[in-house]
């Protein structure tokens, strides 16, 4: 004989099984991806780092430096550098060209592994699992073109926001500043000066500025580089470094960045990275990536460029 | 005395080797000693787990030693009971044509579809371990309950049933164990009596689908499965509609089951043309009945111990079938759920009234009136008839192009004119379809998607999403979606690029990955009307 609260209680029983157990898998992480809010427990304690400003430098403009407006070398020329590649000379006619750059901002350091959990911490960003397991103080890896697009976002929207952000920085930002990449350009100068030397430090290669023919990264700012323009560490090396610019032949022309469309999608990284040589950390020297990849040698510095 | 009560008795005269009516020879073996076959299986199923395929995922390989340990588990607890009560236990065999018939038919449609769509026979393997999961649960969960188990191939149709429309991603895949589990708990525990006999209510398959589907749509853990590429993909493999079908007739033939599902097909082509009819656009994005829901009104709803028995009853349970599947992909549509669990939220509830749908069609039988006017028809009492209808009505379907041939719902071109026309649904359907184009990788898609969301004049404007769609999109490599990411301000698109059309262009899901450029641009301007493939025909030539 069948009970006749036999039938609705075991299919009540059978239905709440199976919701405790998709609820279960639904709370899991996804292998590789970061799903929510709760997966970051700390971001890491970085020195010289603030962990209660995104984990951003501990400095009056949070590690932005000013590039002040003018001029610079841009392009190599064979005939003074002969590690120079042909994708670094101007043109036909000129090697180099004196490029003029308004007044920009960009970033002391890589960002950070701790940058970025902070940054998946406060929205729940999908991210390659491999981006976070660095150590804190490293360069993030494993970052693609729009992740890194993403990063620059979110940091923008909570400096323009938040109320711990120094007031030199906010009024940077409401003056037509946007946190971003930044373009290669804004990279090269900020990279080598105005006196068009070949890497940040000068014109030889030396192994103690800047970690390349490396097993692996280094914290950010971890070599003394006095030589080096604007106090920037690691334009050399560690890690290559995304920029908003696309890959396409000299001469730069920011103008025409968004006009070629229908070909497969570059963008231009640029400074080498630990696993390369010494001809593929000076600063002239152009990489092309794949939007999408994201490689334990790539990862990105930010600029606050001015609104185009 | 019942029948069951009586083919009882007769089966305790019968001794040790009895005759059923409706089986083949029957042994059985009585103590203890039965309970090496689970653990024989369970052995197996750990030897299993060392395979390449369930090694190259930990938590695949940890599913399946958790089953294991589960079944051991039980193994031991009930041979301390058996041993305890001093109680022995027997199986017998029995071969069900219905289940290894029905086995066999699924089979083919795994082959088929594998063929084109080689994620199933990487599945194979976990086919395996399920079946043998299967059979040890089945097994266990009989010999806790009464002496007998049968064994036959009852597992089979089950699990394979089960794994024609769903299977839980590897990482989830213990999941798939308990839905297993949850299906034979269904056919033990959810009973009723019918005609005077105590049986199960749901088919077990149905029931563990249905159950899930459920909880899936409530929880919003639709992407822990497999679910929307199994919908998808059975049309890669070509002429899907006229396989299913021939198979479909072996399963008629045998199991009388026409009236089911034929009627269940005609609601649904009725019900989809008239619609056509009414607003100029189809019902169902790809076909005037989804590959997959044609595949569920043949081998999922026509469970002959869990559907009408009269032939009356299994006309009304089919037109039921076609008329529950047609409001549930509206219904969950307008919720914004995956609209492939249409086909799976139906069985169970028309499960439930099989019962209402006997006894309606009793009391109409047995009213006056209706003997008056002689309106106590009943369908002709011959299957071969029914089959010969059937038959029909599938090649005139055919012949009018309803079933393998092009369908204008999967031309994204018909879709944006009928948005721009207002259409009812046609923008719903525009986003929904490049949503699935976009998972497929079509960066075009992905682009068009991030777009609608950023104008928002046919879908409500969100940024976020658009920006996770430019993302997607970008990281495909389309260059106008970068451009988009970057300015927030504007959005940037060109026509679809030729790796796009191979995706876009799949129609009843062929596979366009090995056509020329040349091909690819004329299947474009001449079957799907869009302009820009026209005019690069016309440049080139």
């Amino acid at each position: 004989m069948v009970r006749k609260t036999a039938v609705p209680l075991t299919a009540l029983g059978l239905v709440s099984a199976v919701w405790i157990a998709l609820s279960f898998a639904g709370s899991l992480p996804k292998p590789g991806l970061i799903p929510d809010h709760t997966v970051i427990n700390d971001p890491g304690e970085v020195p010289r780092f603030l962990a209660d400003a995104w984990q951003l430098p501990d400095d009056p403009l949070l590690g932005f430096v000013e590039i002040t407006a003018g001029p610079f070398l841009m392009g190599s020329d064979a005939a003074i550098d002969p590690l120079a590649f042909d994708i670094e000379r101007w043109s036909s006619t000129n090697a180099q060209v004196v490029l003029e750059l308004p007044t920009y901002y960009i970033g002391r350091f890589e960002v950070t592994v701790a940058q970025i959990r902070s940054f998946v911490q406060a929205t729940g960003y999908p991210i390659d699992g491999q981006a976070l397991s660095g150590a804190p103080e490293h360069p993030a890896s494993f970052i693609s073109w729009p992740d890194a697009l993403a990063y620059s976002r979110w940091l923008d929207k909570i400096l323009r926001t938040s109320a711990e952000t120094p007031e030199a920085l906010s009024t940077l930002l409401e003056g037509g500043g946007q946190v971003t990449l930044p373009t290669e350009a804004e990279w090269e100068k900020a990279a080598r000066g105005t006196d068009g030397r070949i890497y940040p430090w000068g014109s030889e290669p030396r192994p103690d500025r800047a970690t390349y023919q490396a097993r692996g990264t280094t914290a950010v700012g971890s070599h003394q580089c006095p030589e080096c323009p604007f106090g920037l560490s690691d334009m050399a090396g560690n890690v290559w470094e995304w920029t908003r610019s696309p890959y396409q032949p000299y001469p730069y022309d920011p103008t025409n960045d968004s006009e070629d469309l229908e070909n497969e999608s570059l963008w231009v990284m640029r400074g080498g990275s630990y696993t390369d040589p010494e001809r593929f950390v000076r600063g002239a020297n152009r990489g092309g990536a794949d939007p999408g990849a994201r490689r334990a040698f790539i990862g990105f510095r930010i600029a606050i460029s001015p609104s185009e | 005395m019942s029948a069951a009560q009586r083919r009882k008795e007769w089966q305790k005269d019968q001794g040790h080797r009895v005759q059923l009516p409706s089986g083949r020879a029957l042994d059985s073996t009585p103590g203890l000693q039965v309970l090496a076959a689970p653990i024989v299986l369970t052995l197996t199923l750990v030897a299993l787990s060392f395979l390449p395929r369930i090694q190259s995922n930990l938590t695949l390989a940890i599913s399946i030693w958790g089953a294991v340990i589960v079944l051991l588990a039980w193994i031991i607890v009930l041979y301390l009971r058996l041993r305890r009560e001093h109680a022995s236990r027997t199986f017998q065999t029995m071969l069900r044509p219905q289940h290894y018939v029905q086995a066999l038919v699924q089979l083919a449609v795994f082959a088929y579809w594998g063929w084109h769509w080689r994620p199933v026979y990487e599945f194979g393997t976990l086919l395996a371990a399920q079946l043998i999961f299967a059979y040890v649960f089945d097994m266990l969960l009989a010999w806790s309950r009464r002496e007998t188990y049968t064994l036959g191939f009852g597992p089979f149709p089950i699990i394979f049933s089960i794994n024609l429309f769903l299977w839980f991603r590897d990482d989830w895949f213990y999941l798939q164990f308990l839905m297993v589990g949850i299906g034979f708990l269904g056919k033990e525990f959810v009973r009723w009596k019918r005609e005077g006999r105590t049986v199960h209510i749901f088919n077990p398959s149905a029931f563990s689908l249905g159950l899930f589907s459920l909880v899936l749509i409530a929880t919003g853990t639709t992407n822990l499965t497999w679910g929307q590429e199994i919908a998808s993909t059975l049309t890669l493999a070509p002429m899907i509609y006229l396989y299913l079908f021939l198979l479909g007739l072996i399963v008629m033939y045998f199991f009388s089951i026409t009236l089911v599902s034929g009627a269940a097909a005609m609601v649904l082509f009725g019900l989809s043309a008239l619609y056509t009819s009414l607003t100029g656009v189809p019902y169902f994005l790809d076909s005037e009945i989804p590959a997959a829901v044609f595949l569920g009104l043949h081998l999922l709803v026509t469970d002959p111990s869990t559907s009408p028995r009269s032939r009356a009853g299994k006309l009304v349970f089919g037109g039921l079938y076609g008329l529950g599947v047609f409001g549930l992909y509206s219904l969950l549509g307008a919720y914004g759920a995956p609209t492939f669990y249409d086909k799976l939220l139906a069985v169970p509830l028309l499960n439930l009234s099989v019962r209402g749908i006997e006894a309606l069609i009793l009391v109409i039988r047995r009213n006056r009136a209706i003997k008056l006017l002689r309106l106590d028809w009943a369908p002709l009492v011959l299957n071969p008839v029914h089959m010969a209808v059937w038959i029909i009505f599938f090649g005139s379907m055919t012949a009018m192009g309803k079933t393998d041939g092009t369908h204008p719902g999967d031309s994204l071109p018909f879709w944006e004119q009928a948005c721009a026309e207002d259409r009812p649904t046609a923008c719903n359907r525009l986003i929904q379809l490049e949503a699935s184009y976009c998972g497929d990788n079509s960066a075009w898609a992905c682009n068009e998607l991030g777009g609608h969301y950023r104008q928002g004049e046919i879908v409500s404007s969100d940024a976020d999403l658009a920006l996770g769609y430019f993302s997607r999109a970008c990281e495909l490599r389309f260059q106008p979606a970068c451009v988009n990411l970057l300015d927030p301000g504007s959005f940037r698109r060109i026509n679809p690029r030729a790796l796009d059309l191979r995706l876009l262009l799949r129609e009843g899901g062929q596979n366009l990955m090995e056509m020329t450029e040349p091909e690819l641009y004329e299947r474009a301007c001449v079957q799907h009307d869009w302009d820009f493939a026209c005019d690069k025909i016309m440049s080139a030539s």
